[in-house]
């Protein structure tokens, strides 16, 4: 990896947060599927965007507007484990929301995770004001939406992104095309082969991205940052990428796609060809990966225990958020 | 039996000609009239259709209005005009009486609607007229019937999410749907530069999968091609079209503006040295369809068409209270 402007400490980082990420998710359809955990949003497919594009960001900084399939965006954001479970179990200590929220509804003040509601691309419009902002008061931080490819047919992802064109906002729409909204295929919901040829129509550039390469898309997300910092205005990235698991614990994927077309998409693993690709190159050894595998273990199994030892919210407190206090 | 005599190296035979300039003409006179009545204190609102006659009537001339359905906004005077609502029944809907066939005197004037001529209610929330239109040509598709939707509005509504959401339906569907903007280059006292940060609106069908076409508003052959040719390709299947005609509005963006505050005089008269209607006298009288003779005539007329339709107006009745809230709930009658 000669050519990247990458260090290794970096890209196992990526690793590792995709790999947790993998993991944590399994363990949550294992919770849901024992009857212990209510619903389940994976981002089984999607680390490689998702982790990829966070670590180009300022994290913690730079304020992120994640979607319910970013799992590992989170993890990659400064979200630990335990706080994640703690959210999947609808726990008083959940950070998210004091157990309020479904789960994979995020939000985490102290990382800069803005709360996120559950009508899609209502984030592409929260993330335009926090750009906003930002222009506003000269934080030198950028914004980033993170949205699947059927809330681009939202008239707020339209609004957000030309408010954020004309003003020159410093904010990042960055679409994860898997090519399916729950059920309904790319194209029975769009006319076009590629969600950046809409980029056009605001005057914005708009590119495509290998959604399971982690690399590009961190080369591309901080091309998008710079650009934005620079007061040149936001950008629209696709990456394209697929979900390995149905659209959520309630959902049968086998009603809407073909076994033969899953399979073909996992050969491209994003957490599988990552491993392969830092072995081969020798940025891994066998030994840190051998290790990276038995911390994750620990780590999910750690934030399982903890978070079903947790307490439920307090019934008293059931006003709580709901009116200011 | 119209005319049907045609006129070397264009679409359109004399008789249609001459109706297009009829509408263009009609519908500045009977807005140059509302503004007077405005301003003596005989009535309420204006909002005008002045300078974008010319992209109007290209598009309605265009449509077949016995099939055809239309959704227009505000500012489409010529446009109902050449539908087929009469001047009367637009002067009734302006001074809120009775017998106004868009609300029965409730909504607010160039709230243009008309069942029997097939121009849909309009709304006062921008944009909303395409989703009704893309819901419109829908139902052309879904019981299999020929005809189109269009509909209309101004660049500013472009930046509603109602707008995004109607294309991007129309064209996965691909139901036969125009839409039209008329790019007046203010969202009323918005420029365009401060709405979008491009430069045509016809850039935004790329996005939809859709042609996205450009044409000179004050030119109406030019629009009425484009209308064609976007008319001809959702009869045929092919789905949606983008049109952008480039236009100017004269006035005030309504009786309660002051446009002096946003754009200089200059610009103004810049702009009325291309007024779709002189534009479109001097092709006529080139092309020996109009002369001074037809002009002098068609004038009379059509003071008189006004006059009458403001008399008409003036004495007919407002809506009886007891209707008040009659179309607010349903009821059989």
């Amino acid at each position: 990896m000669a050519t990247l402007n990458m260090t290794p400490e970096l890209l196992k980082e990526m690793y590792y947060t995709m790999a947790l990420s993998r993991a944590l998710d399994d363990r949550m359809w294992i919770l849901n599927r024992q009857g212990r955990a209510p619903v389940v949003y994976s981002a089984n497919g999607h680390e490689a965007v998702q982790v990829g594009s966070a670590m180009a960001l300022n994290r913690g900084e730079d304020w992120i507007v994640p979607y319910y399939r970013d799992l590992a965006m989170v993890l990659a954001y400064g979200m630990t484990p335990r706080e994640i479970m703690l959210h999947l179990l609808g726990r008083a200590d959940d950070p998210n929301s004091g157990g309020r929220q479904m789960p994979a509804h995020w939000g985490l003040k102290r990382r800069h995770i803005l709360t996120t509601g559950s009508v899609v691309a209502t984030q592409d419009v929260h993330a335009a004001g926090l750009a906003l902002a930002s222009k506003v008061l000269k934080d030198g931080r950028v914004s980033m939406a993170s949205f699947g490819e059927g809330s681009t047919s939202q008239g707020e992802f339209h609004e957000a992104l030309n408010f954020a064109a004309v003003h020159k906002l410093p904010v990042i729409f960055l679409n994860e095309n898997n090519g399916y909204a729950i059920s309904v295929p790319a194209r029975k919901q769009m006319a076009i082969m590629d969600v950046a040829a809409k980029a056009q129509g605001y005057g914005m550039p708009g590119v495509i991205v290998d959604g399971n390469d982690p690399v590009k898309v961190y080369e591309v997300t901080a091309e998008a940052a710079d650009r934005a910092r620079r007061g040149e205005g936001p950008t629209l990235i696709e990456a394209k990428t697929y979900r390995f698991v149905p659209h959520s614990s309630d959902d049968d994927d086998r009603a809407y796609r073909s076994r033969e077309e899953v399979a073909e998409w996992k050969k491209r693993d994003p957490v599988i060809t990552f491993e392969k690709r830092l072995l081969d190159e020798k940025v891994m050894t066998a030994e840190e990966l051998k290790t990276f595998q038995q911390r994750i273990k620990d780590e999910v199994n750690d934030a399982t225990d903890f978070a079903e030892k947790a307490a439920l919210p307090d019934p008293a407190t059931l006003w709580r958020y709901v009116y200011a206090d | 039996m119209a005319q049907r005599e045609t006129v070397s190296g264009l679409p359109l035979d004399r008789s249609k000609l001459k109706t297009m300039y009829y509408y263009m003409v009609l519908s500045r006179k009977l807005d140059e009239r509302m503004w007077i009545l405005n301003r003596q204190g005989r009535a309420p609102f204006v909002i005008s259709c002045q300078g974008q006659e010319g992209a109007q009537a290209g598009v309605v001339m265009a449509l077949d209005r016995d099939i055809d359905w239309i959704a227009p906004y505000y500012r489409d005077l010529a446009v109902v005009l050449g539908f087929g609502m009469t001047p009367r029944e637009i002067m009734l809907g302006f001074l809120g009486k009775a017998d106004d066939p868009s609300s029965g005197g409730r909504q607010m004037p160039a709230h243009y609607g008309h069942r029997a001529h097939r121009i849909f209610t309009g709304s006062s929330p921008v944009a909303t007229q395409v989703t009704q239109a893309a819901g419109l040509a829908w139902a052309f598709k879904l019981r299999g019937e020929p005809g189109v939707a269009a509909a209309f509005l101004g660049e500013g509504s472009t930046n509603q999410g109602e707008f995004h959401e109607a294309l991007n339906f129309a064209a996965v569907h691909r139901v036969p749907l125009i839409v039209v903007v008329e790019n007046n280059g203010y969202a009323i006292s918005v420029p365009q530069a401060h709405q979008m940060a491009i430069h045509n609106v016809a850039d935004r069908a790329a996005g939809y999968g859709i042609p996205g076409v450009v044409v000179q508003g004050s030119d109406p052959l030019a629009v009425y091609e484009a209308a064609r040719a976007a008319r001809e390709r959702a009869l045929r299947g092919e789905g949606p079209t983008l049109i952008e005609a480039k236009t100017y509005r004269y006035t005030a963006h309504s009786s309660d503006d002051d446009d002096r505050s946003y754009r200089t005089r200059e610009e103004l008269l810049r702009e009325k040295a291309d007024d779709p209607i002189t534009v479109f006298r001097n092709v006529l009288t080139h092309l020996n369809v109009w002369d001074e003779g037809q002009e002098a005539q068609l004038q009379k007329d059509i003071r008189e068409i006004v006059d009458d339709a403001t008399d008409f107006a003036v004495a007919a009745a407002l809506p009886d209270p007891s209707t008040l809230a009659d179309h607010v709930y349903f009821s059989s009658h």
